[in-house]
Parts: structure tokens; C-alpha cells; sequence
């Protein structure tokens, strides 16, 4: 088998290692891939490519897909990317369906980085040449057209969900301003701790779980009515969930794909976007976000097929698709390899060796979650007074971690924590914010590269084409798809109201 | 159950302190290479870059020389790409005793008199140096069917259309603006305002940025390095992406690339051929311990002379280039001097900006 030609005992040995050791980080809020990946590069130094490329795309993979777990169980994102795997799956843990939940996710990635290996595998110069067409201008609309996902996930107004948007935005665009090296909205005496604005990462878990936590703490910590009850009592899971979902799950994957193979069109995006197009074609959008496998499915085989996607600008141009990737990129020049445009051609073993470690980690990470599963799923019975302590532990110390020991990191966390507390009692919708923070620097950047490109001239982002054109008709009909949405299903309640 | 609780949380924990820990597991304790003499009283060393990428130069020297280094002084040394804000913030609180170091290049000081780092982060308020490593390769590249083959050639283009202009993607306040300003300033002296002011520049971040920024069609030329753009310039590369090198910053031609230098294409600033090269430098606290300081400068002093630490240099072309402790501060002082002249003299980017 061509597989065990190319790939050595070691470096098969390794990838499913550095699947099992990316899938704790992924599990772990405040830990990524690209932390995971990062952290192992020096020790690559010391293995031949091959074996570390085994260990490095093991991570990666594996950290990709840990990332559904706390998202899943403890309405905690494990990763940036899977933040909208909280909006169905924990609702779905809420009702007892937890491991259903896990199960449906875990197929769903793998059929994602499946479907994008293939694409790596068979069109990957293609498709690289394509993504340069895609300039700023293109970028920027993809940007605005993944942001058009708050209007329909604004719950209850509308406005307070595009406004909560508009903050998180606002919130991104604080710090270092490298067009006029000029630092923007920041008091003077936070200058140096907010000198690259506030981290993503501790935000997303000050915003999720400490705010989850101090909700849990109002409350009193009472058991939740799932951890009363034995899991999946009253569905089971079954591939046939898929049924009815393939169009879904292949959409999802190709947008997970297409995402990742846009440099510089960071990895959250392509969930995100996914996600907005489910719930546009779902033939029960009303029910999204409240426990639809349907929901998992996107968000999990968006990210997965970000993995593969995110590969080709890096093997056939040599540009990084996502931030995991830049950190890979290390891992060649360690070993005094370039990659780019003639990589593949001038490397064709080293390739097809990526290939087989993408695809034994794609397999591995399938067989190790799907059989851990049911050891995992357990967490949620743990009492909370119990795992909430542990879980905040896990979270500072991810945090003070994620940019190498920054304190201010730790207090951003706290920080986020606070607000998003204070936030739920005044109306401002928590996803749509982070959201907003997640692209609003891209959003910023392209929109800024765009005009520089163009001498200051606005009409450029309806002139520069036609997949401009398109991305604009994509826009337009998802913002008019979500509006008609929000208003059938205010009417719907009306009507309710008033029959009773 | 309690027992894979306890795993679980074994795991989750040795995760927790792989996070904290770094890379510190591959750092090397084996005193090999090492004598009394280098040997340091600490245990580990942070080493702080000023770049936030693990895949970038600086990532590369500063993992390449610790490498080495630590083996030397018999210590763990971690690398942590803070980027340079953080990393000089942190120098500055730094306990004296080598325990946090800092390793750069020539923007610690360009950013300074650029605007983009405070005055406080100034070359005068550390001690520098050693000098371990240099990289030759700063270029400047355009499109392969450009109407030009060098960046003199440019500049005679753009005399010779009077309508058209040339813009240049760069990062505001580093290396590639102090390159770009030289070129701007010989083009203003030599042909007058009339050229010069038709000189633009589009600001931008990382590499991958400056290349798409030219595959766009945004800009007309880039700064880049040639280990990181000759792949664009080979042949079989397809007519989209395609480069060509326009000339090299380096006093002499870079061996195995046939790109002519500033100074053979007779660009020059303040009657001096126009030579920068990046240069790879420890930072250390002012009042740093003497003892570590002359040891980390003997360590470093007998890492310049290991071939393998050349050898491991050079795939990615780069080179040893060595000043000790005490030369270093000399030797950046005053390039640094002759750097002000050009920052000073250079373009306004608030003026030149492609807007």
C-alpha cells in the first residue's frame, strides 16, 4: 500500500499521537490547534520531515475536531471555530441528547475533512490559482456576507442583535493600527496591555463560560434537568440522521473548504457561514438553535473542511490559509523547505505522504472520539460545583497561555466574563457580538486594502466583477431571507398569542 | 468510572503544563558542547522575539541560535514569539539575572525612529548584542512582465511616462520602509520631485499580504526576502503569480542568485552607496548581570564558529555574522545614525500613501 511506503512506522505512530494530544487541546477551552501545533514545533526540529509532518497534521486535525466537546456538553467553544456548534449542540445536551449530539458532530467532521482531503488531493493547484482571483475586495464581501449570520441569529430583537454586531466590531478594532502606526481607542494607561487589542480566544471564554458560570452561581448552582437523566433515553443516535442531510453536510464542507482556501479569511468565518446558509435553507429554520442536529452538522463539517482547504494555498502557493497553518509553515522552513508553487511538483513523495497522514489522522480522530464518546459524554453529570472550579482553572490558565504568559489576557478573560453577565440582562445578544469581534478586523482590513487598491473609490466593490456581483446577490438574499424569517416567525407568535 | 475521571483529568492537566511549559521538553540539559566557563547559574532562559509568527525569520534565527546556545551555557532556553511590543514591555520589567532575554533584528531600533515603538524602547536603554546572524536577501520583486528589470530601471520608466506611477507595498516603520526610503530619496535626488512624487506606497502587513497586494494589481512592487520569494521567480511558475527580483539591498551579490545591488545599480543616499542587511541580535536588560552577560557572549562566540549552526543557517539563507557583546553596541549606534539620516530625509507616508 502506497501509504506505508512513503509514511514511516514512526511517523504513522506520531500522527495518531499528535491526533489524541490536539484533541485534548481542542477539548480544552482557551487551547487550539495552533497552540498545539506551535508547542511541538521545536521538537520537530529533531525528526525527519515526514515524521514531523505526521505529528504536526495529527495535531492539527485532532485539535480542530476536540474543539466540539465543551461545545457541545458545556456550552463552552473549544476552539474560535466551533462556536456555532454551541448553538444546536448544546441545546441537544440540554435535552438529553449529548452523545447523539457528539456522535452527529464527530461524523460530520470527519465527512468535512474528508471531502476537503479530496479536494486537496485532486484540485489543489486549481484551485489555488482561483483563490488568487479572490482580492480584497472579494474577501471583504465574503467577510460581510458570513456577518450577514447575525441577522438571523439575533434572538428576540433583531435590532439588538445587529447593534451587539456592530459593538463586537467595535471591540475588534481596538489597539495597534499598522496602516498609521498609531494606537486607536485605548485610554492611555492600558497602552501597552492593549497595544494588539483585545486576544481573541479569551474573550470567546470569558464570553461563554465564566459568563455561564456566574449565570450558574445566580442561580445557585441547581442540577440541570439533564444531568438527572441517563443519556439518550429517548433517541439514539443513528447514521440516519444524515438522511435528508446530505445536501447539508456537503455544502457545509465545501463552504468549510472554500473558506479555508482564501487566505487571510480566518477559520471562524467558514462556521460561521455555514452555518448562516443551514439555517437559510433549512426547511425549519425556527428550529435552529434550539437542538437540531442539522445545526451540528454545519458548523462540524465547516470546520473539518477548513482543514484540507486551508492546505492548498499553503502547498501550492505558499500562503497560509488560516493561522494553524501559518505556524505549520514553520515546520517546513525548520526543515529548510520552502513551500509554494512548484512544491508539489519538486516534492511529489512528501505530498502523497501529507495526504496519507491527513488521512490516517481524519480516520484516527473519527475512531478515537467516536469510542471515547461515551467516557466523555459523562461530564456533564459531574456536579457543578464540582466542574464549574475546574473548568475556570482550565480557562485562566488558557488564557494566561495563549500568547506565552500575558497576565492581561487572564483580566481580559475576567473582563468578558463580567460584561457578558451584565450584557445578558441588558439586552445585548452574546453570538452576534462575538461574531462581530471574530471579523471585524478582516472585515476592517479588506475593506481598507480595497480602497487603497482602488485610490479611495467606493464603487469598487460593486465594479471590481462578476463574482463581486455575486457575493453582493448572496448578501442582499440572505439579509431579505432572515428579515422574512424574523418576521414569519414574530407572526407565528402572534398568532399563537392571540388563539390563546 | 473514578478511575477514568482521574485519567481525564491527569491529561487535561498534562496539557495544561504542556501549554505552560512550551518546548521546554526539547530544550536540552546534557551539558555537551558545554565547559564551566559558559555555564550559566540559571536554569532557564526565556527567550522573547519580536515577532508574533513561528513561522517568520526571526522565529527561525532565534530557534537556530538557542538551539546551540543552550548547549553552551548548560541551560534551558524557550523561544516565545510575543511579538515586539510585548517582548520589549517585558524586558523592561525583566529581573537582571538573564532569566528573560530578548532577540531581535534591525527594527528594534527602526520602529524606534520610525515612531511605531516608544522612545523608552530605544537601542541606548539596553545592553545589545551579540550579533549572531544576518540576512542578506532584502529585495525588492515585481511582476515578471513588468516594463522594468531593476529598481533603476524603474525609476527611468517612470521619467520616461510622465502619467504613470509606481507603488511599492511596504510595512510602515520596519525594515522594508528604511529599503524603500532609500530608493526614494536617491529617486528624488537623481531625477527630481517630478519622479519622485509619482513613487507611492501601499501599506501592508505580512508578506503573504505584500504578494497578494501585487497579484491584485494593487501595487506595482514589493519588499521581500529572497528565501521566501524565490519560489515565485523559477521557471514552470505560472504567468499569474510570476516575480522578478529588482535588486538586492546587500553590499555584495547574495551567492547563488543573479540579483544586482543597490550599490551595482548605483543607488546611493547622502553620497554613500545605499547598503542595509538585517541583523540578528540579542537585547538584554541595562543592568544586566555582568557574569551572564560575558557568558552568554562567550556561548554565542563559540556557536558562530559550529558549522553545523552555519549549516542550519543556510538552508533558509541566511548567514553567521558575528559582534560580540561589547562591538555590537558600537556597530548598531551607528548604523543606526545612518539610518536616521534616511528616516529623517525619507518620504512622508502621510504624503505618499496610495489613497
Amino acid at each position: 500500500m502506497e501509504a506505508f511506503e512513503i509514511l514511516t512506522p514512526l511517523s504513522i505512530i506520531l500522527c495518531i499521537l499528535g491526533v489524541f494530544v490536539g484533541i485534548i487541546f481542542g477539548a480544552i477551552p482557551g487551547m487550539t490547534a495552533t497552540m498545539a501545533i506551535a508547542i511541538f514545533l521545536p521538537i520537530t526540529y529533531a525528526l525527519d520531515l515526514i515524521d514531523s509532518l505526521g505529528l504536526l497534521l495529527g495535531l492539527y486535525v485532532g485539535g480542530i475536531s476536540g474543539g466540539l466537546v465543551p461545545a457541545i456538553l458545556m456550552n463552552i467553544p473549544g476552539t474560535p471555530s466551533s462556536i456555532c456548534t454551541t448553538f444546536d449542540g448544546y441545546p441537544m445536551t440540554q435535552k438529553g441528547q449529548g452523545e447523539r449530539a457528539l456522535k452527529v458532530g464527530i461524523t460530520a467532521s470527519l465527512i468535512g475533512g474528508a471531502f476537503s482531503l479530496a479536494i486537496l488531493y485532486f484540485f489543489a493547484p486549481v484551485l489555488a490559482s482561483v483563490a488568487i482571483d479572490f482580492s480584497s475586495v472579494e474577501k471583504f464581501l465574503i467577510i460581510l456576507f458570513a456577518l450577514t449570520v447575525i441577522a438571523s441569529l439575533s434572538s428576540g430583537s433583531l435590532l439588538g442583535g445587529i447593534f451587539s454586531g456592530f459593538l463586537g466590531v467595535f471591540i475588534s478594532l481596538v489597539g495597534f493600527f499598522a496602516d498609521n502606526n498609531q494606537l486607536r481607542l485605548v485610554p492611555s494607561f492600558l497602552e501597552n496591555q492593549l497595544y494588539y487589542g483585545f486576544a481573541l480566544l479569551p474573550v470567546l471564554i470569558g464570553l461563554f463560560a465564566i459568563t455561564q458560570i456566574l449565570q450558574e452561581a445566580e442561580k445557585g448552582m441547581k442540577t440541570a434537568s439533564h444531568q438527572k437523566f441517563e443519556f439518550d433515553k429517548k433517541e439514539k443516535f443513528s447514521f440516519k440522521v444524515f438522511k435528508g442531510q446530505w445536501i447539508n453536510t456537503f455544502r457545509s464542507s465545501a463552504i468549510g473548504t472554500f473558506v479555508g482556501i482564501l487566505p487571510g479569511v480566518g477559520g471562524s468565518a467558514a462556521s460561521i457561514l455555514a452555518y448562516s446558509q443551514t439555517k437559510n435553507f433549512s426547511k425549519n429554520p425556527d428550529r435552529l438553535g434550539k437542538g437540531e442536529p442539522e445545526g451540528v452538522i454545519a458548523s462540524e463539517a465547516s470546520n473539518n473542511g477548513l482543514t484540507g482547504g486551508a492546505l492548498i494555498p499553503l502547498l501550492s502557493l505558499g500562503i497560509p490559509g488560516d493561522s494553524t497553518t501559518a505556524v505549520l509553515v514553520g515546520a517546513f522552513l525548520l526543515q529548510g523547505i520552502q513551500v509554494g508553487p512548484l512544491f508539489i511538483t519538486q516534492n511529489p513523495d512528501l505530498w502523497s505522504g501529507i495526504v496519507w497522514a491527513l488521512v490516517i489522522a481524519n480516520i484516527v480522530m473519527f475512531l478515537l472520539m467516536f469510542l471515547a464518546i461515551k467516557y466523555m459524554a459523562k461530564i456533564v453529570f459531574v456536579p457543578k460545583q464540582i466542574i464549574y472550579p475546574i473548568i475556570i482553572v482550565m480557562c485562566v490558565v488558557g488564557a494566561y497561555a495563549i500568547n506565552n504568559g500575558v497576565l492581561f489576557d487572564v483580566w481580559t478573560l475576567v473582563l468578558f466574563g463580567l460584561a457578558g453577565f451584565v450584557f445578558a440582562k441588558i439586552g445585548i445578544q452574546v453570538a452576534p457580538l462575538l461574531i462581530g469581534f471574530i471579523l471585524g478586523k478582516d472585515l476592517e482590513k479588506y475593506f481598507i486594502d480595497s480602497l487603497k487598491g482602488s485610490g479611495g473609490d467606493l464603487t469598487i466593490f460593486f465594479t471590481k466583477g462578476p463574482i463581486a456581483i455575486v457575493l453582493w446577490v448572496l448578501i442582499f438574499a440572505s439579509i431579505i431571507f432572515s428579515l422574512y424569517q424574523s418576521w414569519k416567525s414574530k407572526k407565528t407568535g402572534n398568532d399563537i398569542r392571540n388563539a390563546a | 468510572m473514578k478511575k477514568i475521571w482521574v485519567f481525564v483529568l491527569i491529561l487535561m492537566l498534562g496539557a495544561v503544563l504542556a501549554a505552560c511549559g512550551g518546548s521546554s521538553e526539547e530544550a536540552s540539559s546534557d551539558a555537551e558542547g558545554s565547559d564551566d566557563t559558559t555555564k550559566v547559574d540559571i536554569s532557564r532562559v526565556r527567550v522573547l522575539i519580536g515577532s508574533s509568527s513561528t513561522g517568520g525569520d526571526t522565529y527561525q534565527n532565534a530557534d537556530a541560535v538557542t538551539r546551540y546556545l543552550e548547549k553552551e551555557l548548560d541551560t534551558n532556553m524557550k523561544v516565545d514569539a510575543v511579538g515586539a511590543n510585548r517582548a520589549f514591555d517585558e524586558l523592561a520589567k525583566a529581573k537582571t539575572d538573564g532569566s528573560s532575554i530578548m532577540f531581535f533584528h534591525d527594527m528594534s531600533y527602526l520602529g524606534v525612529e520610525y515612531g511605531s515603538f516608544p522612545e523608552e524602547y530605544s537601542l541606548d536603554n539596553w545592553k545589545v548584542g551579540p550579533i549572531v546572524a544576518i540576512n542578506p536577501g532584502n529585495v525588492f520583486l515585481s511582476k515578471a512582465d513588468a516594463p522594468y528589470n531593476t529598481m533603476v530601471e524603474a525609476a527611468e520608466w517612470l521619467k520616461a511616462n510622465p502619467d504613470k506611477t509606481i507603488t511599492v507595498a511596504i510595512e510602515a516603520g520596519g525594515v522594508s520602509q528604511i529599503s524603500f526610503d532609500g530608493f526614494y530619496i536617491w529617486a528624488k535626488e537623481t531625477y527630481g520631485e517630478e519622479v519622485s512624487s509619482r513613487i507611492k506606497a501601499y501599506i501592508t502587513g505580512s508578506q503573504s499580504d505584500k504578494d497578494q497586494a501585487l497579484w491584485d494589481g494593487n501595487v506595482d512592487i514589493i519588499h521581500g526576502a529572497i528565501s521566501s520569494n524565490v519560489q515565485y521567480t523559477e521557471d514552470g511558475v505560472e504567468d499569474k503569480i510570476k516575480m522578478k527580483f529588482l535588486g538586492v539591498t546587500s553590499k555584495e551579490r547574495v551567492e547563488g542568485y543573479d540579483i544586482p545591488t543597490f550599490a551595482e545599480q548605483g543607488i546611493q543616499v547622502n553620497g554613500q552607496d545605499f547598503v542595509f542587511a538585517k541583523e540578528y541580535f540579542f537585547l538584554l536588560p541595562k543592568d544586566i548581570d555582568e557574569n551572564f552577560a560575558s557568558k552568554l557572549d562567550q556561548g554565542a562566540a563559540k556557536v558562530v564558529e559550529n558549522a553545523d549552526y552555519a549549516k542550519d543557517l543556510g538552508v533558509n539563507a541566511f548567514y553567521v555574522n558575528h559582534y560580540s557583546l561589547e562591538e555590537s553596541q558600537a556597530y548598531l549606534t551607528e548604523k543606526r545614525d545612518f539610518m536616521r539620516y534616511i528616516i529623517e530625509n525619507g518620504a512622508d507616508l502621510n504624503e505618499i500613501t496610495a489613497n
